[in-house]
C-alpha cells in the first residue's frame, strides 16, 4: 500500500488502515516504515467487530491474538459505498494494490513499465499479455493478474461460451512452475449478438477485451520462510480465439506468451514476526510494542 | 519456528509458509461463505477512530467526499 501511494493518490482514493494496535506502535510503525496515510486505532476491536470480520476463530485466551480480523480491504465508491471487497481464502493472499486501483476506477490500468509478451500483429488484431501489479516481482500470496489485452479493429469481435460447433470461444490459459497457482479467469461482460436464422444468441466481446488471470506464488515457489530455489519463474500464457465480423470469421488462432518473473526476495526468514520477519528490510523492531501488548491483551505469547 | 524438528516445513493446505505453527490462532483463515463484512452497494458503516498522532478520524467526513479504501490488517506489532 505504501509503494503504491502515489498511485492510489492519482487516482484520487484515499487510503485508511485499521488494526487493533494503540496509537504508541502505529506512531513508531509509521516513522519506521514512512507510512504517508493514517493508520488508525481500533483498540478494542470495536469496529472490526461492528463490521462482522472479527476472526472469531481467535478465541479470547488466545492473548495476544484475540482481537484480530479477518484482514481485508474495502474499496468505496465518493458516497461511501462498497464498490470491491479484498478478502481470501488464506491470510497469507493479499491483492496487489494495483487491483483494488482498479476495482475503484473501474478499469485495469496497466502500467507501461510491467512486463509485457506481445504478439505479432495479425489481421490488425493485438495479443498481449502483461503481468500486473506490485514492481513486476512475485512473492509468496501476493496476487498480482495476468492481464491478456485483445485491442481488437472495428467491426471484428471475438467470442466468449457457448458456441456453436466449428466455432472457437476465445480462451486464456497460465501455467508456472509448482508453486504458482494461477485462477479461473475474470472475463469483462459480453454484449449478446444474435445471429440471423439462429436461436442462439452468441456472447461477443469487440473493441479493447481484458481477461485478467489472478496469480500467485505460494510457499513451494516463493517461501518466505527459506532461501529461494530460484530467482525467477517462468509463465507461460497460452491463448486461443477466433475473430470474426458480422459475415465471415477469421481462421482461429493460438498464441503462447511467455514472461520470466523475477522473485521477490523480501522477508527476513531468520527472525520472529515482531522482530522484523515479514517485513522488507526488517527496520522495525517491535519488541517493546509486543511486551505492550502482551500485558493488554494477556500474557499468553503462543510463540509468536 | 520456520521449520519443525523433522524438517518438515511450517506449511499450510495452500502451500504457504509461514514463522509460526500451522495450528496457531494467528495463522486462522476466513471460513468459506463467511460474508466478511458489508456487501457490494452498502455504504460503509460509520466510524470515528484515533489516528497515531492521536487525531480524531471521522472516516466518511474525512474522506470529503472522495472514493477510499479502508485495509483491515492484523497488526504492526507482529
Amino acid at each position: 500500500m505504501r509503494d503504491a501511494y502515489d498511485k492510489f493518490q492519482a487516482a484520487g482514493i484515499k487510503l485508511y488502515a485499521i488494526s487493533y494496535d494503540d496509537r504508541e506502535v502505529l506512531a513508531a510503525y509509521a516513522e519506521a516504515e514512512e507510512i504517508p496515510f493514517p493508520l488508525l486505532s481500533d483498540i478494542d476491536s470495536e469496529v472490526i467487530r461492528r463490521y462482522g470480520i472479527l476472526n472469531t476463530q481467535v478465541k479470547p485466551d488466545d492473548g495476544v491474538v484475540y482481537g484480530i480480523p479477518y484482514p481485508g480491504v474495502f474499496v468505496t465508491d465518493e458516497d461511501g459505498r462498497v464498490l470491491g471487497k479484498f478478502f481470501q481464502n488464506n491470510y497469507k493472499k493479499r491483492d496487489s494494490a494495483e487491483l483494488i486501483i482498479d476495482a475503484a476506477l473501474g478499469r485495469v490500468v496497466l502500467s507501461d513499465d510491467a512486463p509485457r509478451a506481445s504478439a505479432p500483429e495479425d489481421d490488425g488484431i493485438k495479443v498481449s499479455a502483461t503481468f500486473h501489479g506490485g514492481a513486476g516481482t512475485l512473492r509468496q500470496g501476493i496476487i498480482r493478474q495476468i492481464v491478456v489485452r485483445f485491442e481488437l479493429p472495428e467491426g471484428l469481435h471475438i467470442y466468449g461460451q457457448p458456441v456453436p460447433d466449428g466455432m472457437v470461444a476465445t480462451r486464456v490459459e497460465v501455467s508456472g512452475p509448482p508453486g504458482l497457482v494461477a485462477e479461473a479467469p475474470i472475463l469483462p461482460p459480453s454484449t449478446a449478438l444474435q445471429l440471423k436464422g439462429s436461436a442462439v444468441a452468441l456472447q461477443v466481446w469487440s473493441g479493447v477485451v481484458d481477461i485478467r488471470v489472478p496469480i500467485h506464488a505460494n510457499g513451494i515457489l516463493a517461501s518466505e520462510v527459506r532461501p529461494l530455489d530460484q530467482d525467477s519463474a517462468k509463465i507461460t500464457v497460452d491463448v486461443r480465439y477466433q475473430a470474426c465480423d458480422d459475415i465471415t470469421c477469421l481462421l482461429p488462432r493460438s498464441e503462447t506468451l511467455t514472461l520470466e518473473l523475477p522473485l521477490d526476495v523480501s522477508d527476513v526468514p531468520a527472525l520472529p514476526i515482531h522482530m522484523g520477519h515479514g517485513q522488507r528490510e526488517g527496520r522495525f523492531d517491535a519488541r517493546s510494542h509486543m511486551k505492550r501488548l502482551m500485558q493488554r491483551k494477556g500474557a499468553k505469547y503462543r510463540d509468536l | 519456528m520456520a521449520v519443525n524438528e523433522d524438517g518438515s516445513l511450517n506449511r499450510d493446505k495452500h502451500g504457504f509458509d509461514a514463522p509460526a505453527s500451522v495450528d496457531h490462532p494467528a495463522r486462522t483463515n476466513i471460513p468459506d461463505g463467511h460474508p466478511a463484512g458489508p456487501a457490494i452497494g452498502e455504504r460503509l458503516p460509520d466510524f470515528v477512530l484515533p489516528d497515531a498522532q492521536g487525531r480524531k478520524v471521522d472516516f466518511h467526513n474525512d474522506r470529503g467526499g472522495a472514493k477510499s479504501a479502508v485495509v483491515f490488517y492484523r497488526s504492526a506489532v507482529w
